[in-house]
């Protein structure tokens, strides 16, 4: 079925309201991306979120959207705290799936010529793959409780870095609200063996050096330069933050009954923010934010270790610090003006960004001259890209903005492209390194599989909601 | 006919079962989401677990079997050979599946699946006996 879309400008296009729908849709992309989606059914789910109970302001998608279960990937949608729900279909299963990037003050010319070692270190020193972890970090099932509520701040008050890392993560590290009481032994048990690794698919750990800068003030605010040597991490919540996903899931089928929420989508199933189910979501949400917000702790704390063996440095000496930490997959409680008023309001991200304005208050206080640092990840074999919030964003999408390059190729068409192909070889030759623990990964998530993420960003600063600050070129990647 | 093939999704991937029963349907999709797993054929049914799961139709007992299995394979590090369904209603399956610890040196696993999805899940009765289409986040 194909979807009404009017274009308002080059970088937007509006979905009218019409059936259910108890709101527009309004989609960030150009004209070629326009052209893609409507052969995809990812516009037909910006259409279904919009039929939700207490929607305020539009169905948002950003220029790498695709089709998720339920909500798009690339989705935002704002709900009223009273009147509105709150639905794990809109967050995903990888709850806090996010980016950290990391500084050094070293140069490209210090690491080249041990980037081989440094890639190896790494890789042994941070888990990656199935079923790989740190036999070294055994966590009883009360540290890991405590794991959930405090999240980041467990790992440093535990050796894993320093106080100071904790002001430059989304929530300072730790999302407010989690209770474990409400985490299934399940859940528990699936998280235990899991804290402290990388995961695989999309998941990676990279070595990255800054190739442009784009907004020179900002670099300098942020700590970015030339030639610089930093450090991205994309993990999430793990097996715990999955079955959180999937023991609510179950739970709101049966509450989106019990309250009469029609749905279009099973995968789109909510409750009431403010009902029990609702409440119980967001508690279990916070604990998996929380693990993940460790993980991505645990994981910085390795990364320095490696480097000051490799490097034959102290990580004091050596400056690893901590730039950002994002979400893109959570849903916040957030206060927003809508239409001249103040409202308070549960926005979800999924496959979406944070993206708040100079001058917030939320933005950590050495970056609030520019606005909030903004991660976003392209593939193994290209660029990613720092972007900083925009006032634009706040005003027009909730403070959100894109996450990511998004998928176009199935992992089928991926491994075909791939075949007979040697993909370290050909990653080699353009200098980056690669350690992968899985071929298939390897071979599905080559460049060709993803979108160039610079489409991507290109639309988000065209449309005022981010600003491009830098380039980063990958020169060594672990995958899963 | 008894089968499963894998289905290509540009995020994700899916299991498309047949089974002459309801029994065999639920084997065959276990083998499916196997398959997505691993490639491995050296699988040693040396272990055996009795699985029991309830679920309130169909569709919702088949995500929570092949949940189960997932479970398992995280939690307990348990690879599965071959699946025995001992019996099957709307509601509730009863199993023995058999495997073995994972072996990093023998085994190695391709992918790892985040969960079982509902979407457009439908067990659906044809001329024939069973079919289903299940997709998994990866």
């Amino acid at each position: 079925m194909s979807v009404k879309v009017r274009q308002i400008d080059a970088c937007r296009w509006r979905i009218p309201r019409e059936g259910a729908m108890r709101t527009d849709g309004l989609v960030f992309v150009d004209r070629a991306m326009m052209a893609v989606l409507q052969k995809e059914k990812a516009l037909e789910q910006v259409r279904n979120v919009a039929t939700l109970p207490g929607i305020v302001g539009p169905s948002i998608a950003m220029p790498d959207i695709h089709w998720g279960y339920g909500f798009p990937i690339g989705g935002v949608a704002a709900f009223d705290a009273e009147q509105g729900v709150i639905s794990p279909g809109g967050v995903g299963y990888d709850i806090n799936c996010g980016v950290r990037l990391l500084r050094t003050e070293l140069t490209v010319d210090e690491v080249r010529p041990r980037i081989e070692k440094l890639a190896d270190e790494l890789f042994r020193n941070v888990p990656s793959g199935v079923g790989s972890h740190r036999r070294d970090l055994k966590l009883s099932v009360a540290e890991e409780r405590k794991v959930l509520t405090k999240g980041a701040r467990w790992a440093v008050e535990n050796g894993f870095g320093r106080v100071e890392d904790l002001e430059h993560i989304e929530e300072k590290g730790t999302l407010a609200g989690a209770d474990p009481e409400v985490i299934s032994d399940r859940a528990l048990e699936r998280g235990r063996n899991q804290l402290g690794t990388l995961g695989s698919g999309n998941h990676f750990l990279e070595v990255d050096l800054v190739e442009e800068i784009g907004d020179q003030q900002a670099a300098n605010v942020l700590g970015l330069f030339p030639g610089q040597v930093t450090v991205t991490i994309h993990t999430g919540s793990r097996g715990l933050g999955y079955q959180v996903c999937d023991d609510h899931l179950r739970m709101m089928l049966h509450a989106a009954h019990k309250y009469g929420i029609e749905l279009p989508d099973r995968q789109l199933c909510c409750a009431p923010l403010n009902s029990p189910e609702g409440k119980q979501y967001l508690a279990a949400m916070a604990c998996a934010a929380n693990f993940a917000f460790a993980n991505r702790q645990l994981i910085t704390a390795w990364v320095r270790e490696s480097f000051e063996r490799v490097l034959g440095k102290s990580s004091d000496e050596l400056r690893i610090s901590v730039i950002y930490d994002v979400c893109h997959n959570i849903a916040k409680m957030e206060t927003h003006q809508f239409e001249g008023q103040t409202r308070r309001l549960c926005v979800h991200r999924k496959g979406a960004t944070r993206a708040f304005p100079p001058g917030h208050a939320d933005t950590p206080e050495l970056y609030r001259s520019v606005g909030q640092p903004v991660l976003i990840p392209g593939d193994m074999g290209r660029y990613s890209y720092v972007l900083v919030g925009t006032q634009g964003a706040f005003e027009e999408t909730f403070g959100s903005t894109c996450h990511g390059a998004g998928r176009v190729l199935s992992r089928h068409a991926a491994k075909k492209l791939a075949r007979g192909r040697n993909i370290e070889a050909e990653l080699a030759a353009r200098g980056i390194i690669i350690r992968a623990s899985s071929r298939a990964t390897l071979a599905e998530e080559i460049s060709e599989s993803y979108k160039d993420v610079l489409d991507v960003v290109n639309v988000v600063e065209q449309a005022g909601i981010g600003k491009i600050v830098a380039r980063l070129r990958p020169l060594a990647v672990v995958k899963g | 006919m008894n089968s499963f093939r894998l289905l290509e999704h540009t995020a994700d991937m899916g299991i498309a079962a047949e089974g002459e029963t309801l029994a065999a349907l639920f084997q065959q999709a276990a083998l499916g989401l196997r398959q997505i797993i691993t490639a491995c054929t050296d699988i040693q049914p040396s272990q055996e677990i009795l699985v029991e799961v309830q679920g309130q139709d169909r569709e919702e007992l088949l995500v929570n079997w092949l949940s189960e299995l997932l479970f398992l394979l995280e939690s307990r590090q348990f690879l599965p050979a071959a699946f025995e369904i001992d019996n099957v209603t709307d509601y509730q399956l009863r199993a023995r599946v058999r495997g073995e610890t994972l072996d990093a040196d023998r085994h190695y696993l391709e992918r790892e699946i985040k969960a079982v999805t509902y979407h457009q899940i439908k067990v659906e009765e044809t001329a024939s006996g069973w079919r289903v289409q299940v997709f998994v986040d990866l």
